[in-house]
């Protein structure tokens, strides 16, 4: 089943806008949602959970739309924003206490199962948690009252490798039960851990919407030389030095112009550093 | 909406906007000019507004499975019930200086505005300018709102510096009594207080809602 479909999507600020983001995310899967700083990730996150306007364009969950399907729909989803919260100064069982009253869903065995899993005291106040408790607790309440995706904006940012590792894992559980998760991420590390899919975002537009394996199979990393240097620079996507020289970022079907011993398999981040670092 | 006033009412309400609701008391004061009681409470229900947005609570609150225009409805109607309460306060006292205390002779030498009839039309009046100016003008932004609160303050009290004299003016004494056949003609003001108050909310908060849901969080 579909839980979202973007297509289309368009919103134009004075110096940046989004252009015809299309994407969509079956229940089960996890996908990625990457690109760097100010590549247009929130904006189209905020505009999926309706904070901001698009100009143009579709969104729809489960088939429905948000106009006149507003309530239901967020009965469905639940949402974590890395390094963002709210009421602060509140103890968690007094925000709780409240969040649960919207929900028809809620669970209070699911939520007490979270708590203790993910070890949060509730008579703990929101600002004294570190940035990856924080998450947990949002994560806490999507899960309680039953959310069917899960979109979440850089969830791990600012988490310890230990607790990112606990939290991807998690996301997998959550995706065998039949959750679709969405999530912004500019650690694309986390994402080979456990994501099926990607979207990369550039500049506002999607330049990629793949399975994992199939983007980075697009690729191939060449070590630079002289020779190849001089002779196939029109076929480098992106170039980054290294301490032993530079790497380029090349199409797989132009790796037959290079020596076989200098080419290698990129990684999503290495990709990513590479198609990014061309603007430079 | 019942469990969003109830999310105002515990989760977002600072403790100073209920505590300002006493301010409603203020009309026992002799000698004074009560109708800054009025002002008080709504500085008290700033307050909240101040508190929801160091709390972040227009996020947190869209982001529930409501309505994004009844977030608005709610904060409209949490301002109105706390208007109300401390209106209801204000109106026993009124009460009590128009009969019991009526002859109390600091009550009844007032240089001021007595409480009666005239100032409960004016305490709406108030209250209306406030859900108007302020509330209204929070929600051009749902963000930025001490430039409101300034305009507000600076209308609110030239309209007690007016209410609390006019009726010194001759032919005007009638706005400050507190018995006879001259609290007819201060039912019409009290009447157009009332209007006016209900008319100016319910005006500011279609607009609001409105402006809210272009708004780009």
């Amino acid at each position: 089943m579909e839980s979202l479909k973007i297509k289309n999507l368009c919103k134009k600020y004075e110096k940046f806008s989004l252009k015809n983001v299309s994407f969509s995310v079956q229940s089960g899967e996890i996908r990625g949602f990457i690109g760097r700083n100010g590549a247009g990730k929130t904006t189209t996150l905020k505009s999926i959970l309706n904070l901001v306007h698009p100009d143009s364009g579709e969104i729809s969950f489960f088939g429905q739309t948000f106009a006149g399907n507003e309530k239901e729909i967020k009965q469905r989803i639940g949402y974590a924003v890395g390094g963002t919260s709210y009421y602060q100064n509140k103890a968690i069982k007094d925000i709780v206490k409240i969040t649960k009253m919207f929900y028809k869903n809620w669970s209070d065995e699911q939520y007490n199962h979270y708590l203790s899993v993910f070890s949060l005291d509730e008579n703990k106040k929101l600002s004294e948690l570190s940035e990856g408790m924080k998450v947990k607790f949002h994560l806490a309440v999507a899960l309680s009252h039953g959310a069917e995706l899960l979109i979440l904006d850089e969830p791990t940012s600012g988490l310890d490798p230990v607790s990112r590792e606990e939290l991807l894992e998690i996301f997998l559980s959550l995706a065998e039960k039949g959750v679709a998760i969405l999530f912004s991420t500019h650690i694309t590390s986390d994402l080979e851990k456990c994501a099926d899919s990607i979207t990369y975002i550039k500049s506002g537009e999607i330049i990629a919407t793949d399975d994992i394996k199939s983007f980075t199979d697009n690729y191939r990393l060449v070590e630079i030389n002289e020779k190849t240097k001089k002779s196939d620079n029109d076929c480098y996507l992106g170039m980054c030095k290294t301490k032993d020289g530079a790497t380029a970022l090349i199409y797989a079907k132009d790796a037959d112009k290079f020596d076989k011993k200098l080419i290698g398999k990129p990684t999503l981040e290495t990709i990513m550093v590479h198609l990014e670092k061309e603007e430079i | 909406m019942k469990e969003l006033l109830k999310k105002e009412f515990k989760l977002t309400a600072g403790t100073v906007t209920y505590i300002f609701i006493v301010f409603g008391l203020m009309a026992f004061i002799p000698g004074y000019p009560i109708l800054v009681s009025a002002f008080f409470v709504c500085l008290g229900l700033q307050i909240t507004f101040q508190f929801a947005r160091e709390y972040n609570d227009v996020l947190y609150t869209v982001l529930l499975p409501v309505n994004k225009g009844d977030a608005v409805k709610a904060r409209y109607l949490f301002c109105v019930c706390i208007q109300m309460m401390s209106f209801l306060l204000t109106a026993c006292v009124s009460a009590l200086r128009m009969s019991v205390l009526r002859d109390v002779k600091v009550y009844a030498e007032n240089v001021m505005l007595s409480a009666n009839f005239t100032f409960l039309g004016f305490v709406l009046f108030i209250y209306m300018l406030f859900n108007v100016i302020f509330i209204g003008g929070f929600y051009k932004t749902a963000y930025y709102y001490g430039k409101n609160f300034v305009i507000f303050a600076v209308v609110s009290m030239l309209t007690v510096g007016i209410a609390e004299t006019i009726h010194h003016i001759p032919g005007l004494k009638f706005l400050n009594a507190t018995s006879g056949s001259e609290l007819l003609p201060q039912l019409g003001i009290f009447a157009c207080g009332i209007i006016l108050y209900i008319v100016g909310t319910l005006i500011s908060m279609n607009k609001s809602i409105k402006r809210f849901e272009k708004l780009d969080l």
